[in-house]
């Protein structure tokens, strides 16, 4: 007899969790958990499966397809695991004035992976992304939850070879403007 | 004895920095230092004052919403139904997604506690107990630092019941978007919310009669918001002693672009855009011949001394064919394609078009973005220029959103004072400027 491997549910042991996700919103507006209880299982798998999407139409009381038809309209939630880098390029123009396509050009030579792919090793996934609202410190390249700003080549080299050592670096302070910059932060947190 | 004059440019020593004055500063984000800095003094005299007093003093002061849009603050305050046991919500619209624009998004990251402060107030003042965060996905250090600013106000009591002993009660759901410029639009922001597929709404009925869950709902942009914890402290007379007829008060103006210092600068609107780019910016790294002036969705206008010296105010804008918008300025380099250009904003609005209405979807995200590859790879017609002439004529005023429309402002913009570097383009099969490599060392 062939013995079927079941899939245990994402919060079965995240009840906390998941409580606390439910109780953020009111009764009546049950269903807004839908956006964080996939992204909760997007960060924790990098993707989210069609049993994860089974799995939270069942805690909302929702049909799979309602959850699915969430899920596709928005693009950071994956059906396909991301790498563990997941590297998402801004293209949109103050990025492009500022050479992100060929930040991009040069990543995917590096890589040998091309928008929306990941590498075999499930190491680094790339993605061409629009507007990350860092257009005074363009270019920016997000790496997973985190901004490295003002990517010049040299920089970008630095990152990626960091996270071939896998190391995800420290992003350095970028504001520019009237936030202006790290010396005053430093000069503030000294007195 | 003459009336004082207006404050329109920052080089006047009555103007101070205030939205943006602690942003940059080390551990700015949190309670212990917001409280040092006069933090939540503005909500403590606001929650003595009647809710009408609050709207009114926002009315007088002339604050418009800094979203983009303009719309008075106080009076979209005061189109909410009267009180009648209905929960009703505050949301603030924290997706900040407009190319261009990013002001908000330091606010989030180094001055949490003064959006909620200006929350707090504004859910007095229409009644809501309840306020709403919709912060963009992508910012996630910015939710991080609102989260812990949330809770330590909690703690501090400056959320939950009975604030500051008035007998209010006000609380705060943080919400994440996952990567959608749609829900900008406040209508497909509270589908988002919802946890619905986020296409916009049709209005009427207005989020006032029926937004978040069908109740009674106000949304605001996070620098409104942020504006009005001024106005409480300093009064309407404050804010409104800066700017121009039909703009008062001080904006966060964001410059991007082939500039020397680019970032956000507060300043007192009806100041010039020459202001901006040379006195605070540093000035262009290189020749430039357009300046986009308030986001991507605003229609270019080309770099000469007279659009330099117009003031940066919704109506002085306007009479020049464009839009204040968010006040995100981008300075477009000579050496750039114009073609090239346009093609990067139509194809961000064809890649967020949400596929509701079919002007949209098959205009912009269909032909539009086709025609405009088909142009920057070097294989257009004659007669392409007026095909996407035609369409934006066709398409203009007929989708269901703003976001169409958006699109349409680069391309005809583009068209119109870009004219030969189109029609050189279709011609020869390359571009007049061919410069291809940005990335500096």
């Amino acid at each position: 007899m062939i013995e079927l491997e079941t899939i245990r549910p994402f919060f079965e042991d995240k009840k906390e969790l998941l409580a606390e996700i439910l109780n953020r919103y009111p009764d009546y507006g049950r269903r807004s958990a839908v956006m964080p209880l996939l992204w909760e299982v997007q960060r924790s798998e990098r993707h989210v499966s069609e049993a994860r999407v089974e799995e939270i139409a069942g805690i909302l009381g929702l049909h799979a397809t309602e959850v699915k038809g969430v899920m596709s309209f928005y693009s950071t939630y994956h059906e396909q695991p991301l790498g563990k880098y997941h590297l998402q390029v801004c293209s949109t123009l103050s990025c492009s004035l500022a050479g992100s396509d060929q930040m991009y050009d040069w990543l995917v030579e590096e890589l040998g992976i091309v928008n929306g792919e990941t590498d075999r090793d499930g190491l680094f996934s790339l993605q061409k992304v629009e507007c990350l609202g860092s257009c005074g410190t363009a270019p920016v390249l997000q790496v997973n939850d985190v901004y490295y700003e003002r990517m010049t080549r040299s920089r970008c080299k630095e990152v990626l070879a960091a996270l071939r050592r896998d190391e995800l670096p420290e992003p350095w302070l970028e504001r520019g403007g009237d936030n202006v910059s790290a010396e005053k932060a430093q000069i503030e947190s000294e007195s | 004895m003459e009336a004082p004059q207006q404050i329109t440019s920052r080089k006047d020593p009555r103007f101070k920095v205030s939205m943006y004055e602690h942003v940059g500063v080390k551990n700015s984000w949190t309670l212990s230092y917001y409280l040092g800095h006069g933090g939540y003094q503005a909500a403590q005299k606001a929650l003595t004052m009647q809710p009408s007093e609050i709207i009114n003093e926002v009315k007088a002061s002339g604050l418009r919403g800094r979203g983009g849009a303009g719309f008075p603050t106080g009076v979209k305050w005061s189109f909410m139904p009267p009180v009648d046991g209905r929960q009703r919500f505050l949301v603030c619209n924290a997706d900040e997604s407009e190319p261009g624009s990013f002001k908000d998004r330091y606010i989030l990251e180094d001055d949490p506690h003064q959006l909620i402060e200006g929350l707090l107030i504004g859910g007095y003042a229409i009644g809501a107990s309840k306020g709403v965060i919709y912060i963009r996905g992508e910012y996630y250090q910015g939710y991080q630092r609102l989260k812990q600013a949330v809770a330590e106000a909690r703690q501090a009591g400056y959320l939950g019941s009975n604030i500051f002993e008035s007998g209010f009660d006000f609380d705060v759901i943080l919400h994440r978007g996952a990567g959608a410029y749609i829900c900008g639009e406040e209508t497909a922001l509270m589908n988002s919310f919802e946890g619905l597929r986020a296409n916009p709404r049709l209005k009427p009925p207005f989020p006032a009669q029926a937004g978040v869950y069908g109740l009674p709902t106000t949304i605001n942009n996070v620098t409104s918001l942020a504006s009005v914890v001024h106005i409480i402290n300093n009064g309407a007379d404050w804010f409104s002693s800066m700017g121009t007829d039909d703009s008062k008060g001080n904006k966060l103006y964001q410059i991007s672009g082939s500039v020397e210092r680019p970032g956000v600068y507060e300043m007192p609107m009806g100041a010039s855009f020459r202001e901006l780019i040379y006195d605070l910016a540093g000035g262009p790294t290189m020749a430039i011949k357009a300046i986009i002036p308030g986001g991507s969705s605003t229609p270019m206008l080309p770099f000469d001394d007279e659009h330099l010296d117009t003031p940066m105010d919704y109506g002085s804008i306007a009479t020049k064919g464009s839009m204040l918008g968010t006040g995100g300025v981008i300075l477009i380099p000579t050496e750039k394609c114009i073609v090239n250009a346009t093609w990067n904003l139509v194809r961000f609005y064809a890649h967020e078009s949400c596929g509701k209405c079919t002007p949209c979807r098959e205009g912009i995200a269909g032909w539009m973005v086709k025609i405009y590859q088909k142009l920057v790879k070097g294989f257009g017609q004659e007669g392409d220029i007026e095909l996407i002439e035609d369409m934006a004529d066709k398409i203009r005023g007929k989708a269901f959103c703003p976001l169409a429309d958006a699109c349409l402002g680069p391309v005809q913009s583009s068209i119109e004072h870009f004219r030969g570097e189109y029609e050189y383009l279709i011609k020869n099969g390359k571009p007049m400027y061919s410069k291809s490599d940005w990335w500096s060392e």
